[in-house]
């Protein structure tokens, strides 16, 4: 297949010559800012310079990459280095408009969570987003540039979606009130969970393995696995991402050296993990059917919790601000 | 790979290598299914280790992954694996010590937000 679309455009007459109309093609005009597919990504670029040859127009475009901290695209930083600037046909292009901004982002983003995910079993599941924002470059293509490959093809098509099969979690209605409830005190009633916790995290993961090989009368090791799971995603996000702006400094008061938040915090922490739950296990490339074992191991879950929710959770929390975890603070 | 050199030399005294699966014990007989078995056993391990790369053991994923090994293998032997059976067949041809989590994870943790209820939760509805 093509390598370079310049070298290309010599055999480019046979083909395309009768149904390529050339003043129809030229959409980019010199200067603009646009969308150019470069990869598997699509990346903010300016045309340069505007050609029209053997009836088809040729953008030499610049690559307008900006560094945003992430670490993933500098991977692909070192990857273009050497194409910063390129002439690239129209079927490259895209109008700098808000909607293909979108697209870009959900490129990027799928680019992001997929790295690892070598394997062609999931190529089977086509992301229909990126299908989406191919589409219309098909279309575009087949007008413009028929028979011919843009190089990166091949990137493009790679790239599946892990997001695209997303575990479900549904929590269970009166859960979600919880959380609506703990919205409430947090956010808009300057409250906080009294800290330590009683039950916390580990105490109710260990209630739950209870429960459940009672129930089945042998000890899983499969549940023992998903309840460490728990418990390390826990410890983890809760930094990262599970807490509300106003309950930071608590955190940086209540946990102090290497303790881990799981013996500290309680249900009503742990039930917002299960919200960020898809987005974490988005970066493990579980097979379906796992997931879905998976998944309704982890809705079991949910269920006790609902079950013993009066126990687990606390109907009202901590008014008084400035008492972090020393439990000095007096009560309203 | 990474390290593990000196227990495969101990289990090629067993006779129960990958790198030698054609020749048994010629002494015993009924070791001769064990061996395919333990062949069996690496293959499909292999196999599960290219959905489950062994870098992704190091880090917080590690129990999610470690669970998707052995519901893989539970499904293509069909029969129960422990955590532990796992990590010491992995032991065979990994170590997992000298693996560095990858730099995805990194990025999960180095990224702080706020925490923040999804707008779907604040819909009254029952179900």
């Amino acid at each position: 297949m093509g390598s370079s679309s310049k070298e290309e455009t010599a055999t480019d007459a046979d083909t395309s010559s009768g149904d390529t109309p050339p003043s129809n093609s030229n959409v980019f005009s010199e200067g603009e800012r646009v969308l150019a597919y470069h990869g598997p990504r699509i990346y903010e670029a300016k045309v340069q310079k505007a050609e029209l040859r053997k009836k088809e127009w040729k953008y030499f475009v610049h690559y307008l990459v900006s560094i945003k901290g992430k670490q993933k695209s500098l991977l692909w930083l070192g990857h273009l280095a050497n194409s910063w600037d390129e002439w690239v046909g129209a079927d490259r292009l895209m109008k700098h408009t808000e909607e293909n901004v979108i697209k870009q982002q959900a490129l990027d983003k799928k680019q992001g969570v997929d790295k690892s995910s070598k394997s062609g079993r999931s190529a089977q599941t086509k992301p229909k987003s990126s299908a989406d924002a191919k589409a219309d470059k098909e279309d575009l293509k087949n007008t413009v540039a028929k028979g011919k490959k843009r190089k990166s093809d091949s990137g493009v098509e790679k790239d599946n979606s892990s997001m695209e099969k997303l575990v479900k979690i549904q929590i269970p209605s009166t859960l979600k009130k919880q959380l609506v409830d703990d919205w409430e005190f947090v956010t808009q009633q300057d409250k906080l969970v009294k800290l330590p916790r009683s039950p916390n995290v580990d105490d109710i993961l260990t209630k739950y393995l209870e429960y459940r090989s009672k129930k089945d009368g042998t000890m899983t090791d499969s549940i023992g696995e998903i309840l460490k799971g728990i418990r390390c995603y826990f410890d983890k996000a809760l930094p990262v991402m599970l807490l509300y702006k106003k309950e930071r400094q608590q955190y940086q008061d209540v946990v102090l050296d290497d303790v881990s938040p799981s013996t500290i915090y309680g249900a009503e922490h742990l039930l917002r993990l299960f919200v960020k739950f898809p987005e974490l296990l988005a970066y493990v490339n579980i097979e379906e059917e796992t997931l879905t074992r998976l998944q309704q191991k982890l809705m079991d879950f949910l269920k006790f919790l609902q079950k013993n929710q009066s126990t687990f959770f606390l109907s009202a929390y901590d008014g008084s601000r400035g008492s972090e975890g020393k439990g000095k603070g007096k009560d309203d | 790979m990474e390290g593990g050199g000196g227990r495969e030399k101990e289990e090629e005294q067993d006779g129960v290598s990958v790198h030698s699966p054609c020749k048994a014990p010629p002494s015993s007989a009924s070791s001769l299914p064990k061996e395919q078995q333990q062949v069996e056993l690496e293959l499909r391990l292999l196999e599960a280790l290219e959905i489950y790369p062994p870098v992704k053991l190091r880090g917080m994923h590690r129990h999610f992954v470690l669970y998707g090994l052995m519901e893989f293998l539970r499904r293509s032997l069909d029969r129960q694996f422990s955590p532990d059976e796992v990590l010491q067949l992995l032991d065979r041809f990994y170590n997992l010590e000298v693996l560095k989590p990858d730099d995805e994870e990194m990025d999960i943790l180095s990224h702080e937000e706020d925490f923040c209820l999804p707008q779907s939760y604040f819909v009254k509805e029952e179900s």
